[in-house]
């Protein structure tokens, strides 16, 4: 393995993996927060030089956080298939990029090649990857899920129906998440981030969702985002009824500590849903990330927020979700800078989450501290449905007035379905059709008109 | 052709789904129709309705309802942007523009300075941060937390020392927020303080300022308990959104969770002058109870 | 947190005495970074005593120590003792509220059924509570449409109109089952304004007369209309004479109505008629006769008739779960003053908020009317108080107050502040400042007050944050 090279003549000498794989990310203010950041624009392709002639086997054997140490690294290690990580070990990076953009190489193939790839393997290759790369790449990997229906179907993009408010009020969820599903939105979870996070709350808001969903025949997914271990105990004492279980992940064990977690209560949380659940499965868990998060938590580990968040999704997919999203925008400008970082970051996460093998989408956002706008974050939707990103989100016009931040829109969704001739899961669909929200793929007059749910 | 009448029923109509006031339509519609049919541009003295100050509330912009008063009520719990309407699958103008306009709002307030007039108005000196300008301010919250040099300075040699409470305002992520709310809330407090007998330090202003940096001005003051009125991060729904740290006995590198918090202090929220009592009383019960934050019982 | 504060109703009407106590859940609804936002969260009625005949001494007067034993004995059957209670109302309503001994008795047991228990009366309020306990205000708001409540008791019928969740009128007409009375087959009783009714319509009935049951039911007939008259269903209004205490009909602004429940002793028996069976006589009285006279009625058919959630225990339902509220929960208010009850309220109009002169002056005028024997009663002025936000204008809104408020502030009482405005705490801060705590004051908000409405305030709860409230409004329509 050799860590040096020349630019123009400049000589660059890196200490280790872990000092190329920060220096060679794209920029990002939370890398130089951190102090990892490449210097200079130069530095940062020395690093991606150097990188690009690391073999695969050797990035494996250098995890972010030592085996011994971290039950995510365990867990990314021990999930690894050996014989088909044997077929790339001695592939560089370079090579390794090369294989995946092939034309030869298909959507199969690489989810095959996910089976033996670890999470740095993924961060490394993207480190490599132009952000067209990074949509081409996505494009290939279809990754499918099925709770009660299913996502990830060519010719499909989704959407969560993301209800929020303030005070948790049942007749303000209610407005919104009417709206929403007039608008076509929710086909991939109707999800709530509650402001009231006790047991009690959260049962009661999965009873409301419940019988909506059930009264109006919505072939779908629901879940109230409060931390798994009161979904759990929600389930357990109240019955409530639940088809996916959330929890916000992390790429080292310290950073899920942050979260107030272990894997023992996922392991826990997928076995209460898989025998308690309302949800058909196989898949039934729901994982949000971020890049900066372990960063923000000082759980890092002196790596890159790339190489981090792509052992989220390492870690991730030993629960089988149905449905992980980066919230790429979400964390502030010390972390992703402006929209230029944000759309960077989204591509990344995106298909470092497909290369893991995940039913991946995005919340596509930001914060009225970062310099981005709403523009930003259309064209950000737009370059993920290209790359055949699962789902994004959806909020009343792209404010949500709970977490304070924008992100897209209840229109968003549809939109992009007809601009790139796509439609919501096949029985959302139909459940559009039969409400009159849509025709043929398109809306009618009738859609937005939430007033509709309000017929006894 | 269409008749003025006609036309002017039409503005009226619109307008009044703008909920803006018919009347103020009334003087421009005969020009806007003698400009229609002289066809050619004249500019019009009127003005167009502000839209920022349409109540989204009570806008409802959905086409032939199926159910307008009920849809309408529910509406009326939540303060998103609901029965917006469409066009085709995308936004109908005007609320298209009103998010425009909030955003705008939303990033003057954090981009933009406080005005030193006004810092001056209120009787307050004004330090800043080791941050040297916002962009180093929105990324760098470790310099944030402490104060330049010339600040530690500025404190020691005009602040009163050892004050029981030792009152700051701090612009944050929203300058907005501390013009819109400091001259309600920093008097309250402080007549609040004086109506239970505290004595209160030297009130100033702190430029490019983080939370943690109250910790800091507690050392060098000696302060007892520090109470910072600190601009939030804007939403859409305000941009001048304002929030209170409050310490009993603060140190630096503390837990932050020893930090009581009343936030979503503004003109729609919290009402800034009840919000300065209330925190005037809050601050009684810590000196009471010598704890802030989960320490302290509320 | 939560807190549970114990409240309890007494009605003692025409015909029947009955008690309730009610669990009122008072939460906070905000979150802990923000100013606390407590508020009753949840009603629960925890104890419905029996329905007694109220205990007459005569036609004029009622047995108070009979009532009281009443009281005395289903407070132990319900296992509460008065110090237990914390909020409440004790209202004698109807046709009772007219004898003689009435103050006597609501005092002797506002007295005995707790510290915060008021008495109260009035047939507007009753119109009210007794809509609040049949259900109306928020079944009006769930349908969106148009409700009416008509109570009818043995003394009187007491109307309600919600719109929306809204009040829209009262009225109260002197119709009901116990107007007349039957005794061994003949009449015993019969109320005056009933006579004339029987006799202008050419139907002859005396005290003493076999209980006839077809010149009953005509009479029943007349009064059926009468109560939709009052409805304003009928086909002209209902005449002056009959409304209580001469009193008037619905605004001229109260909107249709389009549904209608019946409370009260003989919507019981308009509801449940069949359990009654043929013995039309069998309470005594002519309410049978008159829920029959009111199913036959013409005029009723118009309006989809509902179910109420309470009938016969509307009124006092109404009086034990919905007449205490809360403040608001930024307030200031001097230790050691409270509870205090009855107090008259002195309102300041809103045209009279204009300046801060007129507030001055407002108050100074309205003092004269709250000396009764020359010497000022405790009062709690009132206003809005909405135009005032910033820091300065409370400063001067509290100079305005205390030059109109002197009388009050050199009077042995506490200055009370009664204010809608969110500014309860940082107006008695200012008030504090300005009278240098010579004085004790309080000064409460999210509290609407109308213009002659009585208002009782409660020792403080949920940690002192709040203080319960009841205020009796005894005029609605105005």
């Amino acid at each position: 393995m050799k860590l040096k090279t020349q630019l123009f003549g400049h000589n660059y000498e890196f200490k280790n993996i872990c000092e190329v794989m920060a220096k060679a990310n794209e920029e990002k203010s939370g890398d130089k927060l951190a102090g990892i950041a490449a210097a200079s624009a130069e530095e940062r392709v020395a690093a991606k030089v150097v990188l690009s002639n690391i073999t695969m086997n050797e990035i494996r054997n250098t995890p972010a956080v030592p085996y011994e140490e971290d039950s995510v690294t365990r867990i990314i290690q021990d999930d690894i298939n050996e014989t088909i990580f044997s077929e790339f070990k001695n592939m560089t990076v370079a090579e390794f990029r090369e294989w995946l953009l092939d034309e030869h190489t298909t959507g199969d193939m690489i989810k095959r090649a996910s089976k033996g790839l670890t999470s740095e393997c993924v961060a490394a290759v993207c480190k490599l990857m132009s952000n067209l790369d990074l949509v081409y790449g996505a494009s290939k990997i279809r990754v499918t899920a099925h709770c009660n229906t299913t996502i990830g179907l060519p010719g499909t993009f989704s959407s969560r129906l993301q209800p929020n408010h303030t005070t948790d009020d049942p007749k303000g969820i209610m407005a919104s998440l009417m709206e929403g599903f007039s608008l076509g939105c929710g086909d991939a979870v109707l999800g709530l981030n509650p402001v009231d996070d006790t047991v009690e709350s959260v049962a009661r808001l999965l009873k409301m969702f419940d019988e909506f969903v059930n009264k109006w025949e919505i072939p779908t997914q629901y879940s109230v985002l409060a931390h798994v271990t009161t979904q759990t105990e929600a389930v357990a004492r109240f019955n409530a009824p639940m088809s996916l279980m959330f929890q916000s992940i992390a790429g080292s064990q310290k950073g899920n500590e942050a979260f107030g977690l272990t894997p023992e209560m996922l392991t826990e949380g997928e076995d209460m849903l898989l025998h308690r659940g309302t949800g058909t499965g196989p898949n039934v868990m729901y994982f949000e990330t971020g890049q900066g998060s372990e960063l923000s938590s000082e759980a890092h580990n002196g790596w890159d927020q790339v190489t981090m968040e792509a052992r989220c999704y390492g870690f991730g997919r030993h629960y089988h979700p149905f449905i992980v999203n980066t919230v790429v925008g979400f964390i502030g400008p010390e972390y992703l800078y402006d929209s230029k970082q944000v759309t960077r970051a989204g591509l990344e996460d995106h298909f470092m989450g497909k290369l893991s093998g995940i039913p991946m989408g995005c919340d596509a956002c930001y914060t009225n501290h970062m310099k981005a706008d709403q523009n930003d974050i259309e064209n950000l939707a737009t370059l993920l449905v290209a790359a055949g990103c699962n789902y994004v989100m959806g909020v009343p016009q792209g404010d949500d007035c709970m977490l304070m931040y924008q992100c897209t829109g209840y229109h968003e969704a549809q939109s992009l379905r007809e601009t790139f001739g796509l439609r919501p899961t096949a029985e959302f669909d139909a459940w559009m059709e039969k409400m009159g929200f849509s025709e043929n793929g398109h809306l009618t007059d009738l859609a937005g008109d939430a007033s509709v749910f309000l017929k006894k | 052709m269409i008749d003025q009448n006609e036309l002017k029923a039409i503005i009226e109509q619109v307008l009044g789904e703008m909920n803006v006031n018919a009347s103020a339509a009334q003087t421009s519609a005969p020009a806007s129709v003698q400009s229609v049919s002289a066809a050619q541009t004249t500019v019009d003295p009127g003005m167009i309705p502000d839209v920022t100050q349409i109540d989204l509330h009570t806008q409802y912009l959905v086409k032939n309802p199926v159910d307008k008063v009920g849809y309408q009520e529910l509406k009326n719990h939540s303060p998103a942007r609901l029965g917006i309407g469409k066009a085709g699958p995308r936004y109908l103008t005007l609320p298209m523009l009103e998010f425009r306009a909030a955003h705008s709002a939303a990033q003057d307030a954090v981009f933009s300075p406080v005005d030193h007039d006004f810092i001056n108005q209120m009787n307050l000196f004004s330090v800043q941060t080791k941050c040297a300008d916002k962009d180093t301010y929105l990324t760098r919250p470790d310099l944030g937390r402490q104060l330049s040099d010339e600040g530690v300075a500025a404190v020691r040699e005009k602040c009163k020392k050892n004050p029981t409470v030792q009152l700051y305002v701090s612009d944050g992520l929203s300058s907005a927020a501390v013009k819109a709310n400091v001259a309600d809330v920093m008097p309250a407090i402080i007549q609040g303080l004086q109506s239970f007998g505290i004595e209160v330090g030297t009130p100033f202003f702190v430029e490019y300022g983080r939370v943690g940096v109250m910790d800091q001005i507690t050392e060098l003051t000696g302060a007892t308990v520090t109470c910072v009125l600190i601009g939030e991060r804007p939403g859409l729904i305000t941009a001048n959104s304002m929030s209170a740290y409050i310490t009993y006995k603060g140190t630096v590198g503390m837990p932050e969770s020893r930090r009581t918090v009343v936030s979503n202090i503004h003109d729609a929220g919290t009402p800034p002058v009840e919000a300065g009592a209330h925190i005037a009383e809050i601050i009684k019960k810590m000196l009471d109870a010598k704890a802030s934050g989960t320490d302290l019982k509320l | 947190m939560k807190e549970i504060i114990t409240s309890v109703g007494i009605d003692i009407g025409t015909s029947t005495t009955q008690l309730i106590f009610s669990k009122l859940t008072i939460e906070n609804q905000s979150s802990e970074y923000v100013l606390p936002r407590i508020e009753i969260v949840d009603t629960e009625i925890i104890y419905r005593s029996k329905i007694y005949f109220t205990p007459l001494r005569s036609l004029t007067e009622i047995d108070a120590e009979a009532v009281k034993k009443i009281v005395r004995d289903e407070y132990a059957a319900a296992r509460m003792q008065p110090d237990m209670v914390t909020s409440g109302a004790v209202i004698i309503t109807g046709e009772t509220a007219r004898k003689a001994n009435a103050n006597e008795v609501l005092n002797a047991l506002s007295e005995m059924a707790g510290d915060f228990v008021v008495a109260t009366a009035g047939p507007d309020l009753e119109s009210v509570l007794s809509a609040r306990g049949a259900g109306i205000d928020v079944m009006s708001k769930d349908d969106r449409t148009v409700y009416a409540n008509a109570d009818i008791g043995g003394g009187t019928t007491n109307c309600a109109i919600y719109d929306f969740g809204q009040l829209k009128g009262v009225n109260c007409l002197d119709v009901g089952g116990r107007l007349i009375k039957i005794e061994n087959g003949r009449i015993s009783y019969i109320y005056t304004k009933i006579k004339k009714l029987a006799e202008d319509n050419g139907i002859h009935i005396n005290v003493g007369d076999t209980a006839d049951v077809i010149s009953l039911r005509k009479v029943c007939t007349l009064m059926a209309n009468l109560i939709a008259e009052g409805l304003g269903l009928g086909e002209t209004p209902a005449p002056q004479w009959i409304y209580t205490n001469d009193g008037k009909g619905f605004p001229a602004s109260v909107p249709p109505i389009k549904c209608l429940t019946f409370s009260g002793g003989v919507a019981e028996a308009y509801y449940s008629r069949d359990s009654i069976g043929n013995d039309v006589f069998k309470f005594g009285d002519i309410g049978v006769l008159l829920a029959d006279a009111i199913k036959e009625c013409p005029y009723f058919k118009k309006v989809r008739i509902v179910k109420p959630l309470e009938t016969i225990r509307a009124t006092v339902v109404g009086a034990g779960v919905h007449t205490t509220s809360i403040s608001g929960s930024t307030i200031s208010y001097a230790d050691g003053q409270l509870p205090i009850k009855n107090i008259p309220v002195l309102k300041i109009a809103e045209q009279d908020e204009e300046s801060f002169e007129k507030i001055t002056e407002s108050i100074r005028s309205q003092i004269a009317l709250f000396k009764p024997d020359g010497n000022l009663e405790q009062i709690a002025v009132s206003f809005g108080g909405w135009k005032f936000r910033k820091f300065a204008e409370l400063q001067n809104l509290a100079e305005a107050v205390t030059k109109g408020a002197e009388e009050v502030i050199s009077s042995p009482y506490p200055l009370i502040l009664v204010v809608e405005n969110d500014i309860g705490k940082a107006l008695g801060h200012a008030l504090n400042v300005l009278l240098n705590h010579s004085k004790a004051v309080i000064c409460i908000d999210g509290i609407r007050t109308r213009s002659g409405d009585y208002i009782d305030i409660g020792e403080p709860v949920f940690g002192g944050h709040v203080l319960p409230i009841v205020i009796k409004t005894l005029v609605f329509n105005s």
